[in-house]
This record gives C-alpha cells, sequence and structure tokens, in this order.
C-alpha cells in the first residue's frame, strides 16, 4: 500500500506523541513505585524496631515480676525450704502474678540447694492455677536456667534458650514454645540460696504483640543461629527441634549480614521459595541481647506482601496510564490535524497543476502566505504566468504560420490551397442545399509587360493593388483567392441572378480600371475574367475551375479586358470593351 | 563416518537390546548376574573406588544409599530383599535380619582379606551378634566409638572410667548427651552389668538412681555436636561423654580447646557397620569379592581420610589395641528407656521416675 504524504507524517507525528507520553508515564511510574518501595520499607523498618522495642519491654515487665518475687521477705525463706507458711504465701503471691499475666505457663521458686529442687510451683493447666506439690515438685539444677541464674548479681535476669518446653508435668506448657526468664533470691546475708523462675508463652507473647500489627504483617523470630522460632507457618518453627532445622537466613538471604553482625537491620524484598507466589517485602532487626542468656541474639522480622505496597503504585499507575492514553490520543489528533494543515495547500496546488496541466483556467493559489507553501504557490504561479505567455506565443506562432500556408505572402489573399477547400466547401454545401454559386477565374492582362518594364516591385505592387481592389468589390460572403502568379479567383455565393454576376464582373472590371500609382508612375491593367456556374458549367471543383479557366482564355482571345460566361450552349456574353 | 557412529552404536545397542530380548533370553540371567546391587550408606562406596572393582571384575555396582536404618528396613523388607545382594549395617540393626531370615551366611573362606583385619575384628565370634549357630552373617567393616572426651587442663591423667562422669568434683562441668538408650547402657556399665543392652526388671531402680546422680552432676544435656562444642566453651565442661565421637574431638580441637579423649575401660560404646548377603543374591562369588574388595588399603583408607570413620585394618589413631569397645547391641525396650529418661531429664526424683 502506498501511504501519502499525510499519513506518513501523521503517523510520525502521532508515534512521536505516543511514545514521548508512554515513556514519560513509565519513567513517572517507575520512579513513583520505587518511591512508594522506599517509604514502605522505611514504615516496615521502623515498625520491625518498634516491634523489637516492645519485645525488649515486654521483657522487662517480665524482669520486674521476678524482682517482685524475688524480693519478697518470704522469698529467701521459702527457698530454703525451711516455711511451709512462707511457701504458701509465695505460691499465693505467684498465682496472682499468673492470673494477671496469661501469657505465663509457669512460676517457680527453686532452691539452691537439694539439687536445684522446686519449693514453689504454680503451672497453668487449660483454664486454671496448678499448685504442684510434693514428689511432683522436680529438680532443676542440671538446666542452665538454674545454674547459670545462680551465678547471677541480685536484680539481674537470665533468659534462656527458646525453646519447645519437654519437660514432664509442665502442664500447659508441655511441648509448647517457651522462653524462661529467672532471677536470683539472695538471702539478708547477699548469699544467692535460690532462684524464681517464669516460663513465657511465646506463641501467646507473640499473638498479643501480632494483634498491634496490620493483619498482613507476617511475624519472624529467629535464634542467633537463624533457626525459626516464630514463623506465618507454625510448621517452620522450632525445625531444630524436630531434627530437621529450618534458617532464616535459608528464607531471607539479607539476614546473613546479621548473623554476623555486619548489620544491625535489613530490609530485603523476597521472590523465591515459599513467596514465589506472594513476594514478600521484609524488615529484620538483629537484637543482641544485653541480659545473660544462653542466646546472644535475637532477630526479630515483619513481612508484608509486596502486592499491597504496590498497590498504591498500580493506583497510581492507573492514572498515569490514564493520562498517557489521553495524551496519545490527543496527539494522534493533533497529528492528524498538523498533517491535514500541511497537506491541504500541498494537494490543493497539485489539483491546480493537474488543472493546469488539462487546460483548465489556474485556480487561486496560496500566494499570499508568509511560510514555504507561499514561497512554492509564488514560484509555482510565476512559473505557470510563464508557461501561460510561452503558450500564447506558440500558439500566435501557430496561427501565423497556419495563415502563412493558407495566404498569400504577397497579397494576403487566400493561396490556391486555401481556395480549393473553400471550393470544395462549396461545392458540398451548394450540392445539399440545391444552390447556385460563381466561380470567377481572373488573370491581369499584359502582367508580363508590368514585370519587365517597372520589375518584380512594379509587379507586386500592381498584384497588391489588384488584390485589395477585388476584396473591395466583392462581398463578405464571397471569397477571393490568388491562384499563383498573376491569376486570381473569386467566388461568388449564392448570386441571384446570371445578371447579379455580370453585374459583378463588370464592376471587377471597373475596380482596375483606375490607374495604380507605382513610384509615381501610373500603371495601367485589366483583367480578363472567366465565370463557370454550378451546377450549369460542372458539379465538381476541377470542372468548374477547368470551365472558368477556359472562359477566361476565351475571354483574353476575344481581346482581353472582359469577361465570358462558360456555356455549354456556346453563347458566350459580349465582352465589355476597353 | 564419525558421524555415522552415535547412529550405528545407538543401532547396535538395539539390536543388541532385541537380541537380548528374544534370541537368548537364557544368557538375560548370566548378564544379571555381573551386576552387583549394593544398599549402603553414603560414604561407604564412592564413585572411584565402585569404578576399580567394575574393572577388576568385569561387573556392574549399582549403588542405592540411605540414611537411616528404618529407611534400610523398609528398603530390604519390603520385597523379601529381592532388590538388593548386598548391604551395610551394623551389628545392632542385623539381628531384625537374622530373624526375618533376610540375609544369609557369609563364606569367611572367600574373602581372604579377613586375614589383615585388626585382631578385635579378626574374631568375630567376641563380637556380639555377628556369629549364630557357627555361621557367621557379617564382616566388619567400619566403626565409631563414644569415648570420654575431658579438659586437659582439669584433669592430670585421663579419665580410665566412666565412674568419673560421676565424679562429685566435676558437679555441674559434665556434659551428657540427651539420649534414653545410650545413657541406660552407661548406668548398667557402670553397675557392673556385662550385658548392658539388656537391663533385667531387678535392675531398673539402680539404674535409674545412677542416671539421677548423674543428672545432678551434670552442666547439661546436648543433642547435636554442635551444640556440645558451644555448651563445652560456655560452661567450663572438665568431663563429656562423646556420642558422636572422634567427630565432636575434631570440632572442639577446632574451636581451640585444649582437650583430650580416652576409652574408658568398661569399654566404650561403639557402633560397628558390617556388610551382610541377602537371601536373595544372585552372584555370591560377586557379592563376597566385594565385600573382599572394600578390606584392601585403598577403600580402607578412604573411610578413614575421607569420612573420619576408623576402618578395622588399620588402628585408629584414638584408640590404643588394649581399649575395650563394647559393640552396640539391640536393648531390651526402646521405648522404656526413653521414657524413664524423659522424666529423669525433666527432674523427678527416683520415686516418680519409676510410677507406672
Amino acid at each position: 500500500m502506498k501511504l501519502g504524504i499525510a499519513v506518513k507524517l501523521g503517523l510520525l507525528l502521532a508515534t512521536v506523541g505516543v511514545l514521548a507520553s508512554g515513556v514519560t508515564g513509565f519513567y513517572a511510574y517507575q520512579a513513583s513505585r520505587s518511591l512508594l518501595v522506599a517509604s514502605a520499607k522505611a514504615e516496615l523498618l521502623t515498625t520491625t524496631k518498634v516491634l523489637t522495642r516492645r519485645i525488649t519491654l515486654s521483657r522487662e515487665e517480665v524482669s520486674r515480676n521476678l524482682q517482685l518475687l524475688a524480693g519478697h521477705p518470704a522469698a529467701a525463706s521459702a527457698a530454703l525450704g525451711r516455711s511451709l507458711a512462707d511457701e504458701d504465701q509465695m505460691g499465693t503471691l505467684m498465682e496472682q502474678v499468673m492470673l494477671a499475666n496469661p501469657s505465663y505457663f509457669q512460676v517457680r521458686l527453686i532452691s539452691a540447694s537439694d539439687n536445684g529442687l522446686e519449693r514453689v510451683r504454680v503451672d497453668r493447666a487449660e483454664d486454671r492455677m496448678v499448685r504442684v506439690r510434693g514428689d511432683d515438685l522436680q529438680e532443676k539444677g542440671h538446666f542452665s536456667y538454674v545454674s547459670s541464674t545462680l551465678k547471677l548479681a541480685a536484680g539481674a535476669t537470665f533468659l534462656s534458650r527458646l525453646v519447645i518446653n519437654h519437660e514432664r508435668g509442665a502442664h500447659a506448657g508441655l511441648d509448647q514454645p517457651s522462653v524462661i526468664l529467672a532471677t536470683p533470691i539472695q538471702d539478708p546475708q547477699g548469699k544467692t540460696v535460690g532462684v524464681v523462675v517464669i516460663n513465657l508463652d511465646l506463641n501467646g507473647v507473640f499473638a498479643s504483640l501480632r494483634a498491634d500489627l496490620p493483619k498482613d504483617y507476617q511475624l519472624f523470630l529467629a535464634n542467633r543461629n537463624g533457626d525459626y522460632v516464630v514463623h506465618p507457618d507454625p510448621s517452620q518453627a522450632f525445625g531444630f527441634d524436630k531434627g530437621r532445622r529450618v534458617f532464616v537466613q535459608d528464607e531471607f538471604e539479607a539476614t546473613a549480614a546479621l548473623m554476623e553482625g555486619r548489620a544491625t537491620s535489613v530490609v530485603t524484598e523476597v521472590q523465591t521459595g515459599r513467596y514465589a507466589n506472594a513476594p514478600v517485602v521484609a524488615a529484620f532487626v538483629g537484637r543482641v541481647i544485653k541480659i545473660s542468656s544462653d542466646e546472644d541474639r535475637l532477630i526479630v522480622g515483619l513481612a508484608q506482601p509486596l502486592a499491597l505496597v504496590l498497590e498504591q503504585a498500580d493506583r497510581l499507575g492507573g492514572v498515569i496510564l490514564q493520562l498517557v492514553i489521553g495524551l496519545g490520543v490527543a496527539s494522534v489528533l493533533l497529528a492528524a490535524i498538523v498533517a491535514r494543515a500541511v497537506t491541504r495547500p500541498i494537494n490543493s496546488m497539485s489539483t491546480a497543476v493537474q488543472r493546469f496541466a488539462n487546460g483548465h483556467q489556474v485556480a487561486k493559489l496560496a500566494i499570499d502566505r508568509q511560510d514555504e507553501i507561499g514561497v512554492l504557490a509564488r514560484s509555482f504561479d510565476t512559473m505557470q504566468n510563464e508557461i501561460r505567455q510561452q503558450l500564447a506565443a506558440l500558439h500566435e506562432n501557430r496561427l501565423e504560420l497556419e495563415h502563412l500556408a493558407r495566404h498569400d505572402a504577397l497579397t494576403g489573399l487566400p493561396n490556391r490551397r486555401a481556395f480549393q477547400e473553400r471550393l470544395d466547401h462549396a461545392v458540398a454545401r451548394a450540392q445539399r442545399s440545391k444552390q447556385r454559386f460563381a466561380l470567377l477565374f481572373i488573370d491581369v492582362d499584359n502582367f508580363k509587360t508590368i514585370n519587365d518594364r517597372w520589375g518584380h516591385d512594379g509587379g507586386d505592387a500592381v498584384l497588391k493593388i489588384v488584390a485589395l481592389r477585388l476584396n473591395a468589390t466583392t462581398r463578405k460572403a464571397d471569397a477571393v483567392a490568388r491562384m499563383g502568379g498573376d491569376e486570381f479567383v473569386v467566388l461568388l455565393d449564392n448570386p441571384a441572378h446570371r445578371e447579379d454576376i455580370t453585374a459583378i464582373a463588370e464592376k471587377l472590371l471597373e475596380s482596375v480600371r483606375s490607374p495604380i500609382l507605382h513610384n509615381g508612375q501610373e500603371l495601367q491593367v485589366g483583367f480578363s475574367i472567366g465565370i463557370s456556374q454550378f451546377p450549369d458549367d460542372g458539379r465538381t471543383a476541377a470542372e468548374l475551375m477547368a470551365r472558368a479557366d477556359h472562359a477566361m482564355y476565351d475571354a483574353k482571345a476575344a481581346g482581353r479586358n472582359g469577361f465570358r460566361f462558360s456555356s455549354i450552349k456556346g453563347t458566350p456574353s459580349s465582352p465589355t470593351p476597353l | 563416518m564419525t558421524d555415522m557412529a552415535p547412529v550405528f552404536s545407538r543401532f547396535f545397542r538395539l539390536v543388541r537390546g532385541l537380541v537380548i530380548a528374544l534370541i537368548v533370553p537364557a544368557s538375560a540371567s548370566a548378564l544379571a548376574q555381573d551386576k552387583l546391587r549394593v544398599l549402603t550408606w553414603p560414604g561407604y562406596a564412592d564413585p572411584d573406588l565402585v569404578k576399580v572393582f567394575e574393572q577388576r571384575t568385569g561387573s556392574r555396582v549399582e549403588v542405592t544409599f540411605i540414611d537411616s536404618d528404618e529407611v534400610m528396613w523398609q528398603k530390604l523388607s519390603k520385597n523379601k530383599a529381592e532388590d538388593f545382594d548386598v548391604f551395610a549395617v551394623n551389628t545392632a540393626e542385623l539381628q531384625r535380619y537374622i530373624q526375618a531370615g533376610l540375609v544369609v551366611p557369609v563364606n569367611t573362606g572367600a574373602i581372604p582379606n579377613i586375614a589383615t583385619q585388626l585382631p578385635r575384628f579378626k574374631d568375630l565370634r567376641a563380637i556380639p551378634g555377628l556369629v549364630h549357630d557357627k555361621k557367621v552373617f557379617a564382616i566388619p567393616y567400619t566403626y565409631a566409638e563414644m569415648g570420654l572426651i575431658y579438659d586437659r587442663k582439669q584433669f592430670k591423667e585421663p579419665p580410665t572410667s566412666i565412674r568419673a562422669l560421676w565424679d562429685p568434683r566435676y558437679r555441674g562441668k559434665v556434659l551428657l548427651y540427651n539420649g534414653g538408650t545410650h545413657n541406660f547402657s552407661l548406668a548398667a556399665q557402670v553397675l557392673g552389668d556385662t550385658t548392658p543392652f539388656r537391663i533385667d526388671s531387678k535392675e531398673w531402680p539402680a539404674a535409674v538412681e545412677q542416671l539421677i546422680s548423674l543428672r545432678r552432676n551434670a552442666q547439661g544435656f546436648y543433642s547435636q555436636p554442635e551444640e556440645s562444642v558451644e555448651m563445652f566453651k560456655a560452661g567450663g565442661t572438665a568431663l563429656m561423654f562423646a556420642n558422636y565421637g572422634s567427630q565432636q574431638v575434631q570440632l572442639l580441637k577446632a574451636a581451640g580447646l585444649e582437650i583430650g579423649y580416652a576409652m574408658p575401660k568398661e569399654g566404650a560404646l561403639a557402633w560397628l557397620d558390617c556388610w551382610a548377603i541377602t537371601r536373595s543374591n544372585r552372584n555370591a562369588k560377586l557379592a563376597h569379592a566385594w565385600i573382599d574388595y572394600l578390606l584392601e588399603p585403598q577403600p580402607s583408607n578412604a573411610l578413614v581420610t575421607r569420612q573420619g570413620l576408623a576402618n578395622t585394618t588399620t588402628e585408629s589413631q584414638t584408640l590404643r589395641h588394649q581399649d575395650r569397645l563394647q559393640w552396640l547391641e539391640p536393648v531390651e525396650d526402646v521405648e522404656r528407656r526413653s521414657m524413664l529418661w524423659e522424666r529423669i531429664l525433666s527432674g523427678d526424683r527416683a520415686k516418680k521416675v519409676l510410677a507406672p
């Protein structure tokens, strides 16, 4: 398909317009998207840090409860196992603490002696408190939450590893994710006589933390090695307890930096593994545990579906897309208008050229315009005028040539060729309309003498004058022609009577009777005229010419300067004497 | 011609396949007999070692690896051992295969390299479970012992008895493995029981008492070797029962700890992996050749250099020839041991531990 310049120009402009708006839109979207993601990441990181702070605060609250219990006047004697009343007092207090803190699995008072025997123990069981007594009390000296805490200064807190509690008889806490906090009990002499221990329900603690987070946030907690202890998918938590370790650094590679202590927080995007279908943005904070602990670092993390972060960006993308489409349509329209504006004058000019070529009158050109189109129009106008002038000259030349071909150069009368046509025409017309006409063959008498005497100039002057006089004497409808030399013919159109012909012949003879001036000399010439008539003397041009010619010779023979009718009947008219 | 070669060889294989399948079915079994189907643990049959055997015997070896006793039992018992010719199994596990009739006796005469084995492995009768009715059912291949790791700074002399674990001088500085089966065996050894894997009903209270007193002496209980290293480093540990043996020795040394490794005079608990031949083996000669080959210096050394395990032909660096090893045997009741152990570990006193 051949595309017009308008289509091409329009397409080009439209493409440029659409591309420009598209590219601008795309980059605007990219930029705003990364800004949004960056701000979402910053927000996520802040939330994670706040969460980490809250975990510390929760721990500090547990520490305060531990202090409260360890600092109670009855604690030391209960630890030494000296007073049942003190043990009961502590038991009551511990039950109250348990009631106030639903995430406590156990509160215990453990002796430094007797292999770390539990003296007072309150367990949570289903929905009630159980005071464990007698033989059900266990020795816990081999657990580091006892042995390590016994070595601590007064008021310090020990934090155990985050584990699944497999200590038999732990009621609700059995086989549950737990963390144990403990503090030493000192007697009035400052000797450590036991420890107070609180078993925390990790799930309970994190459920309450999670409750304050937006619904779509996922919460992670890992220990110093990266083993998950809290994970949105519970089967991924405490893998080490099931003989199949699951590491945060495997799922979120960036957290390796936290593990190695190279960073205190990382923000990462993950779209592999379990997040292949639902990519997430995640922030992790590495929290070094300041208090005495078997753990030295915890990794706290929050993840948010990337889709949610991008939702805003997508909305913005929608607006940008609408803008881009609008701009695109506008640029297409604009391109069409511009293409039209540019090509209309070109088209009108090409129409003008076509019409000019076809010989029509030139259409009006936009020569008043001041732009390139105006220049082109003016150039074209000039060219057009020049062509027109040249054509006119050419036409004139042609007419002249044509005239020359059909007229005698000397006298300006039609020549033999032109007259032949006229005669044929007259014959054809006369035959059709049953009209008549007459042919007068005229020969200048004694022309050779004139030529000899006065030269060719003289002869030419005579011929010119003769021609003028013949024209002047005949009617407009009649035709006068020079047949060559001193011979002329006159065709009389539709004469009414033979007398009319005679009158004209006489008038013709009369017209040359007055002398002709040449170089101050008067020259005298005469005519011999032979006349033939259609249809009496012939029905063809040749016949008529021959008859007229013949009659002219008859007239010459009869003494010149007279006329004679061709007469088949042989009754020649009497010649007019000079 | 070179372009035609693969086509040719494929064509040839096709024809050969057709010939084997249609014309000479009898020879199929002959070919199959040149194939040895091995079921074993990773590291026991490395490809380069297998290749040497294949070239030497003109046979093809098909190795299947397993990573647990249970998987091995499933694979062998499922099809009455029809799918394998030879397999590697520890002495304790071997017993159930013998009882199920899945293994056949080994012809020791067909394994000349037995002569190169250390005396403690040559005397097959001294290793419990290998010989039944005067028939040998497996040939020892590799082993690992569970000795005592001690802190050189706290021990002038290496400990000589597992009683050291109970020594009050090391109270709170003894690391133990969190597992009932081995711990009860330790308790039985301390009680002077010559059959620590079979605690009879009268012995239970004493064994529990022993373990409670062991618990009272403990710094803690580990499950994984890495965990034991961390606890060792953190707790001023004096003595540790090395459930993972030389692996822990290496880890602790790598961690920069000055430790020693000693075998108790009661005999260090040790597992011993042996090669056994299935009842459905298709080429007994080839199966025996395989076992004989693996006792050669090259495969034997590969166990030491590549796997950190001990072989049966050269004395281990951690072991003196006079050291006693107590080869593991199936225990009388795994569930009971582990239930009682859980109670002990939780801190229960004897009365509660022994409660029904």
